[in-house]
């Protein structure tokens, strides 16, 4: 990016398997929940794990019973946490719906509405084709697209990014790049996940899914812990925002991403590339590694990630890392994927917002390279900015840098 | 858009070959019966066969040797792209790739097996093969390419957006060259999928087709194929009769006159046929459409800038279940 023009975010909102908004999410954050229990919205008889974190899908107010009967669970999660975002944004009229008739959609998923997929293949195997079309239309991503707008009340252009884990944090740089180069002023950003046994089984037959607890950056951490949710962000540039007298309440400083080659499936162990990333972001935010005070870690808990994300921060950091706290939420909410971006923006932007760091927890032995910097209960933010990191099969690597307002 | 691209090169992987001649004439491809998963139906599709030369010089890159039949269409597509203009360093250049199936079979075969076999004997070797992004990895890691990498989603029509995001890097200096390249593969579901959606009109019969097509861009330049002077993106539908205001709107964007690239299938053919009566209407292709949706749309794009008979067209990319969106293909400049 050439430009300098400031882009702020002005609203935030989320559905999360911790609450079905940012402030209920935030505060079992802060308390050291986790999500973690059986996962009962899709069959997962026998796999080796049965357990992850699942949301409760919040009620849709003014939304009839056969409308929400058709929509998929990634809509059920992104509307109600989009919703959220434009409030908290003041860009909703008072019949709910968008006060601007055209509004701009970056997006990431992995998954769509799968479940819909899923069903469409059971009934054609079963020889029992019924509703077909309703299960079919319904399954890609661009309808949950179609949903957005339509309960939303726009229309306009949208960018669904699908770069595995690191979507979310793609989706939001791209908002980023769009708003820096004048095509547009204001940006709707999200990510959302749906559980769905395709990619549940997927993870389980990897071995990749930990039976017990999630421990990122734990030497006895054996997996992650697969979850589902939304995160929606209202990002426009300054200029936007002040002219219309939106309440500023936070920065995208810098974004950086990178691909490495090593592998389809495990980052480069050295943790170069995305070391690279990050480098990118702070250069592009003009701020130093000891600017940070607060990393939200992609921590996975996987043996590969970690490690590599370890060295990375080693040498990002090397002048100091005990100045930075890291928490990986994921061993709260669990790995939302498509989604894991979005919300982990959320979480840094909230740690900006009231100086609250969010602990690592399941971590008792962590890994020597990070041992004095985890985040514990009750740690505050007391330096400017914020990091979110995400990593992905087929080696995306993304960093946002966040400030204050 | 700010500012117009220019198109400096492409690649072609289609049923018909891998030469822009391919696809002046769909009557040559060659055409097989496919029955539907559940139904008796039988439906012409055109396929390739990846053991056929020069598609399958990829099969023996140890890489590849298990990717889904969308990354061998990818890759041979870009290969050509980067092979067409050997002084450009694939470092400099970015990525974005467009998709409306994704990874189809390798996802149908996986999930098979889970439900007949088990999910605890679901397939490890296959499941990293059904992520959207794997084939563009496979692409990185074997073409040497350093930007920025994006792989996105939508109907057709998510070719156009995949353009905007080159676009914009060029603009802001993220990536000197950006390749845009749409891929898909067939696999037999879809045609359950399509005629539960009634997309085979006896009016316009669609044939499915398979494969991928890619364009390398840069910033505009004499000398180039073509350039790229207009999109329109961003019209959205639910609704059939939403889809013709749709497509009013995003042809409004345009000059009046201009030519259009007649590139409408299935149902939205009679939408695009109604629309169009007073406009000049182009035929770059004989024989009956192929669809094979985001490749389709780089396929169209390629044919639009290759044309020398008009010096400006619109080509549209008729999303067959969302959006509608457009681009003006130009003479290329002397710069």
């Amino acid at each position: 990016m050439n430009s300098r023009e400031d882009v702020v975010i002005t609203g935030w909102g989320c559905v999360s398997p911790l609450g079905d908004d940012v402030a209920t999410t935030w505060v079992s954050l802060l308390r050291g929940d986790s999500a973690r229990g059986e996962i009962t919205c899709i069959p997962v008889e026998g796999c080796r794990v049965t357990n992850g974190a699942q949301a409760t899908l919040p009620e849709l107010t003014g939304v009839s019973k056969k409308e929400i009967s058709r929509l998929s669970r990634a809509s059920r999660l992104a509307i109600p946490a989009a919703r959220e975002a434009m409030a908290d944004a003041g860009i909703l009229n008072s019949k709910g719906l968008s006060v601007f008739s055209r509004l701009e959609l970056s997006i990431s998923t992995t998954a769509c509405g799968m479940e819909h997929g899923e069903s469409f293949l059971h009934d054609i195997w079963s020889r029992n084709p019924r509703h077909l079309a309703s299960k079919i239309s319904r399954y890609p991503a661009h309808q949950q697209i179609g949903d957005l707008q339509q309960h939303l009340g726009f229309s306009g252009p949208s960018m669904i990014v699908s770069n595995a884990c690191a979507s979310g944090a793609n989706a939001i740089g791209h908002a980023a790049d769009i708003l820096r180069a004048g095509f547009a002023d204001i940006v709707l950003v999200g990510g959302y996940e749906a559980l769905c046994e395709l990619v549940f089984c997927g993870f389980d037959s990897l071995q990749a899914l930990d039976p017990h607890l999630c421990k990122p950056f734990d030497l006895h951490r054996r997996g992650l812990m697969l979850g589902e949710g939304a995160a929606f962000l209202v990002m426009e540039t300054s200029a936007h925002a002040n002219k219309r007298g939106a309440k500023i309440k936070g920065r995208l400083a810098g974004y950086g991403h990178t691909t490495d080659t090593h592998h389809i499936t495990q980052p480069d162990p050295t943790g170069a590339p995305l070391e690279k990333a990050i480098q990118r972001a702070l250069l592009q935010a003009g701020l130093k590694p000891s600017e940070i005070g607060y990393l939200n870690a992609h921590g996975t808990a996987t043996i590969f990630n970690d490690g590599a994300e370890a060295l990375a921060f080693a040498r990002v950091f090397s002048e100091g890392i005990g100045g930075v706290r890291i928490s990986s939420t994921k061993a709260a909410i669990g790995h939302t994927l498509g989604a894991a971006g979005t919300l982990e923006a959320v979480f840094a932007l909230e740690c900006l917002r009231t100086g609250d760091i969010p602990p690592q927890i399941n971590s008792t032995h962590p890994i020597p390279e990070l041992a004095t910097c985890l985040a514990q209960p009750g740690d505050k933010l007391t330096k400017p900015a914020v990091l979110s990191v995400n990593l992905g099969f087929g080696g995306s690597n993304a960093a946002l840098v966040f400030t204050a307002a | 858009m700010k500012n117009p691209v220019s198109i400096l090169s492409f690649g072609i992987s289609s049923p018909g070959g891998t030469t822009p001649e391919a696809l002046e004439d769909f009557s040559q491809w060659p055409v097989e019966s496919v029955h539907e998963a559940a139904g008796r139906r039988l439906r012409d599709v055109s396929r390739i066969h990846l053991a056929v030369e020069p598609v399958n010089r990829w099969r023996l890159k140890p890489r590849l040797r298990r990717a889904s039949p969308l990354s061998h269409h990818l890759m041979e597509s870009i290969a050509q792209a980067l092979e067409a203009r050997p002084d450009i360093d694939p470092a400099r250049v970015g990525l974005v790739g467009a998709f409306f199936l994704g990874c189809l079979e390798y996802s149908v075969r996986f999930y098979k097996g889970l439900t007949t076999e088990g999910r605890r004997f679901a397939s490890p070797i296959l499941f990293p093969e059904t992520v959207v992004n794997t084939p563009l990895s496979h692409v990185v890691a074997e073409l040497g390419i350093g930007g920025p990498v994006y792989t996105q989603v939508g109907d057709t029509s998510c070719w156009v957006s995949a353009l905007r995001t080159a676009c914009l890097w060029i603009e802001n200096g993220d990536a000197d060259y950006v390749i845009v390249a749409g891929a898909e593969e067939f696999e037999p579901h879809l045609l359950d999928a399509f005629h539960s959606l009634r997309w085979f009109t006896k009016s316009h019969t669609l044939r499915i087709a398979e494969g991928a097509g890619a364009i390398l861009i840069g910033r505009q330049t004499s000398g180039a194929i073509a350039d790229i002077t207009r999109i329109a993106d961003g019209y959205s539908y639910r609704t059939r009769s939403q889809a013709v205001a749709a497509a009013v709107e995003c042809l409004g964007v345009f000059d009046q006159n201009l030519p259009v690239l007649d590139t409408a299938t299935s149902w939205i053919a009679e939408t695009a046929s109604s629309l169009l009566t007073h406009r000049h209407l182009i035929h770059l292709s004989r024989g009956p459409h192929h669809e094979a949706f985001t490749a389709s749309s780089a396929w169209n794009t390629i044919l639009a800038a290759r044309q020398r008979q008009h010096a400006r067209m619109i080509v549209p990319h008729w999303g067959l279940s969302q959006n509608i969106a457009a681009v003006e293909i130009s003479r290329a400049a002397n710069v």
